[in-house]
């Protein structure tokens, strides 16, 4: 009895062993694949960067428009995403790699189920930051349209359309990664149909003299208010 | 460069049969039927009056009308038997007319004005306004310069009213001055005139895209020739009447044209007014800047509401687009009571400054900045008219002037933000 725990405790140690044994070679692997990446992502992030600058690519972003949208979203320029990016991607292609090494099951399969959603991923994640940049360009110009134009409540307005297409955006995005396909759409018009009800609702019953004085204002009177400004030229 | 623009084989008939010219008058149109005839009738009074001997052509360049502007112009009768005391021009007075587009674009009227005085060799153009009442006096005064004494960019002066062309007075005027450092009054008008050198040279542009040519070219005109170290001047014309209340585009839209162009002049022509330093008077035909008395406008108590309203809504917009301490004055402002509300000259001129600037830096799209603006110029239209409603021409001339100098002596802290990072 005691020789067979013995000699399943010695047959548990080496097997602990062996696996450390066999184990600890593949996560000095890993690190050393994963220490190596950093190095290279670093080294690619400072090459490209010098390239983009040498090539002044920022000028040329500056007069294509897209550094005024990165601006909007508030990110740095295009340079810098660029280089960020390349330096993300590369890290992230190591980390896999070494993961891998490390041979565990059940985790390759994860890691190319990761590697098949990396497109949809990027693809929802751009719909995101384009959601995001629409929003704030659009609620900004009814915002100072409003103002300008001196209606009441602007930022109503203008967040009535930011809120609009951001939940857009987040149920395109959460589409496209295929996340509850189904509940997304249904939750998407719910909340839209909803939010579109509420603003029906409250424009045309709570709101009945704002409504009429809005559209007084917008068919006659806004003639008058203009009549009155003076003639700045 | 002319044969680079679609020109139509129609209008390029025309031109060709017309031949060289010394002096062309364009007039851009658009559904002006009822007032363009009187706008012929004195070009071509003008033109049989003061250039007997000279080539000459009238040009139509129209953004498709449909009530028969073009046809009207067209089918007008040639010069009055007797009307002139016997001086007629001894040479046919043209009449070319031509559709640049479905659509009116200053912009796309002005560019084809240039490539037709291009291939005509004018030696002196000018444009006039189809609605603006013309005096056969004015096109000889917007030619004359740049045919008789070389200048290549002649601004128009009128008789304005006390409360008329406040935008110029308190902002178009003066910052273009302090920067460009040329003292033209109205480089934002409906007549200039130019030299066929100067078209040449804005026609071989790339530049006719851009939306702020696009919607206020003769500004750009004017700079250009400034910046080119071509001969510009003024001429005096005379009263203008202004548009009938509520005709021409609201202040939103006249701020987004002009200041958009301005604060766009600043940066394509940046390297030629950062060393620049004073201002210099330009020569000047006839009477300066006449002024008359006028009543006190209607209360514009609600530019102020307006002012008021914006500072407080338009708040995180302005914090990207103003420093916080300049920022800080204007809540402070905007907290005080009507009656006691001032916009301080130095707070204005600062203000329109750090507005250039992140106009520059794009902090945010550039229209919106604009838009930003408004709110902020009625606030100082408000505090101008509080404070002038009883003051002498006098009184107001020399306001203005002070505006003028403080826009010069603040110019220092235009640059240092235009060329800050952020």
């Amino acid at each position: 009895m005691k020789a067979t725990i013995v000699q399943g405790l010695q047959q548990a140690y080496l097997n602990l062993f062996h696996m450390i044994a066999e184990f600890l070679p593949r996560l000095v692997v890993m690190l050393v694949i994963i220490l190596s990446g950093l190095l290279v992502a670093y080294a690619l992030k400072y090459v490209v960067r010098a390239v983009l600058r040498l090539t002044k690519l920022d000028r040329l972003s500056e007069e294509a428009g897209a550094s005024r949208v990165l601006r909007m979203a508030a990110l740095p320029s295009m340079t810098e995403v660029l280089s960020r990016s390349v330096f993300w991607i590369t890290l992230l292609g190591f980390i896999l790699v070494g993961i891998s090494i490390l041979n565990i099951a059940g985790l390759q399969e994860q890691i190319s189920r990761l590697l098949r959603l990396l497109p949809e991923i990027v693809v929802a994640m751009l719909i995101l930051f384009l959601g995001l940049v629409i929003a704030n360009f659009l609620s900004r110009a009814a915002l100072l349209a409003a103002v300008n134009a001196g209606y009441a409540s602007p930022k109503m307005a203008s967040w009535s359309i930011r809120f609009g297409i951001w939940i857009l955006a987040i149920a395109m995005a959460l589409d496209e990664l295929g996340v509850a396909r189904q509940t997304v759409i249904a939750a998407f018009s719910i909340v839209f149909g909803a939010f579109m009800l509420g603003l029906a609702i409250a424009f045309g019953l709570g709101g009945q003299g704002l409504a009429r004085s809005f559209l007084e204002r917008s068919l006659g009177e806004k003639k008058d208010d203009k009549t009155n400004e003076l003639q700045p030229l | 460069m002319a044969e680079d623009i679609l020109l139509g084989d129609d209008f390029l008939r025309q031109l060709m049969s017309v031949g060289e010219v010394d002096l062309l008058v364009a007039i851009p149109t658009y559904n002006n039927a009822g007032t363009v005839a009187q706008a012929i009738q004195a070009i071509e009074d003008s033109y049989q009056q003061n250039f007997v001997r000279d080539r000459v052509v009238i040009l139509n360049v129209d953004g498709g009308s449909t009530d028969h502007t073009t046809e009207t112009i067209l089918n007008m009768n040639g010069r009055k038997a007797g009307a002139h005391r016997g001086i007629t021009s001894l040479r046919t007075v043209h009449r070319v007319t031509t559709q640049y587009g479905r659509n009116p674009s200053q912009g796309m009227a002005l560019r084809t004005v240039l490539a037709a005085a291009d291939l005509l060799r004018a030696r002196s153009c000018a444009i006039v306004s189809p609605t603006t009442i013309l005096d056969s006096s004015w096109i000889a005064s917007l030619l004359r310069p740049a045919y008789r004494q070389d200048f290549a960019f002649v601004a128009p002066l009128y008789t304005r009213t006390k409360f008329q062309g406040l935008l110029a007075r308190n902002l178009l005027y003066p910052m273009s001055r302090a920067v460009f450092g040329l003292r033209i009054r109205e480089m934002y008008s409906d007549e200039w005139g130019f030299s066929g050198r100067l078209a040449t040279q804005c026609l071989d542009q790339n530049l006719w895209g851009d939306e702020a040519v696009r919607a206020r070219p003769e500004a750009w005109m004017a700079v250009t020739a400034i910046c080119s170290g071509m001969k510009c001047c003024q001429s005096f014309l005379g009263p203008k009447a202004p548009p009938p209340a509520g005709s021409g585009p609201d202040i939103v839209e006249t701020i987004r044209q002009t200041v958009g162009n301005l604060f766009w002049c600043f940066e394509t022509f940046q390297d030629h007014w950062m060393d620049r330093t004073g201002t210099e008077a330009v020569p000047t035909f006839g009477s300066d800047h006449e002024l008359t008395p006028e009543d006190a406008p209607a209360s514009q108590e609600k530019s102020f509401e307006l002012f008021r309203t914006g500072v407080k809504q338009l708040d995180d917009i302005l914090s990207s687009i103003l420093r916080p301490d300049t920022l800080s004055l204007i809540r402070k402002i905007a907290g005080v009571e009507a009656g006691k509300f001032r916009f301080e000259s130095e707070l204005w001129v600062r203000t329109l400054y750090e507005f250039a600037a992140s106009y520059r830096r794009t902090v945010i799209a550039r229209d919106h900045i604009l838009q930003a603006l408004v709110p902020l110029y009625r606030g100082q239209l408000y505090s101008f008219l509080q404070e002038h409603r009883a003051s002498s021409l006098e009184e107001m001339e020399a306001d203005s002037e002070a505006l003028c100098l403080e826009f010069e002596r603040q110019k220092p802290y235009l640059i240092e933000r235009w060329k800050a990072k952020n």
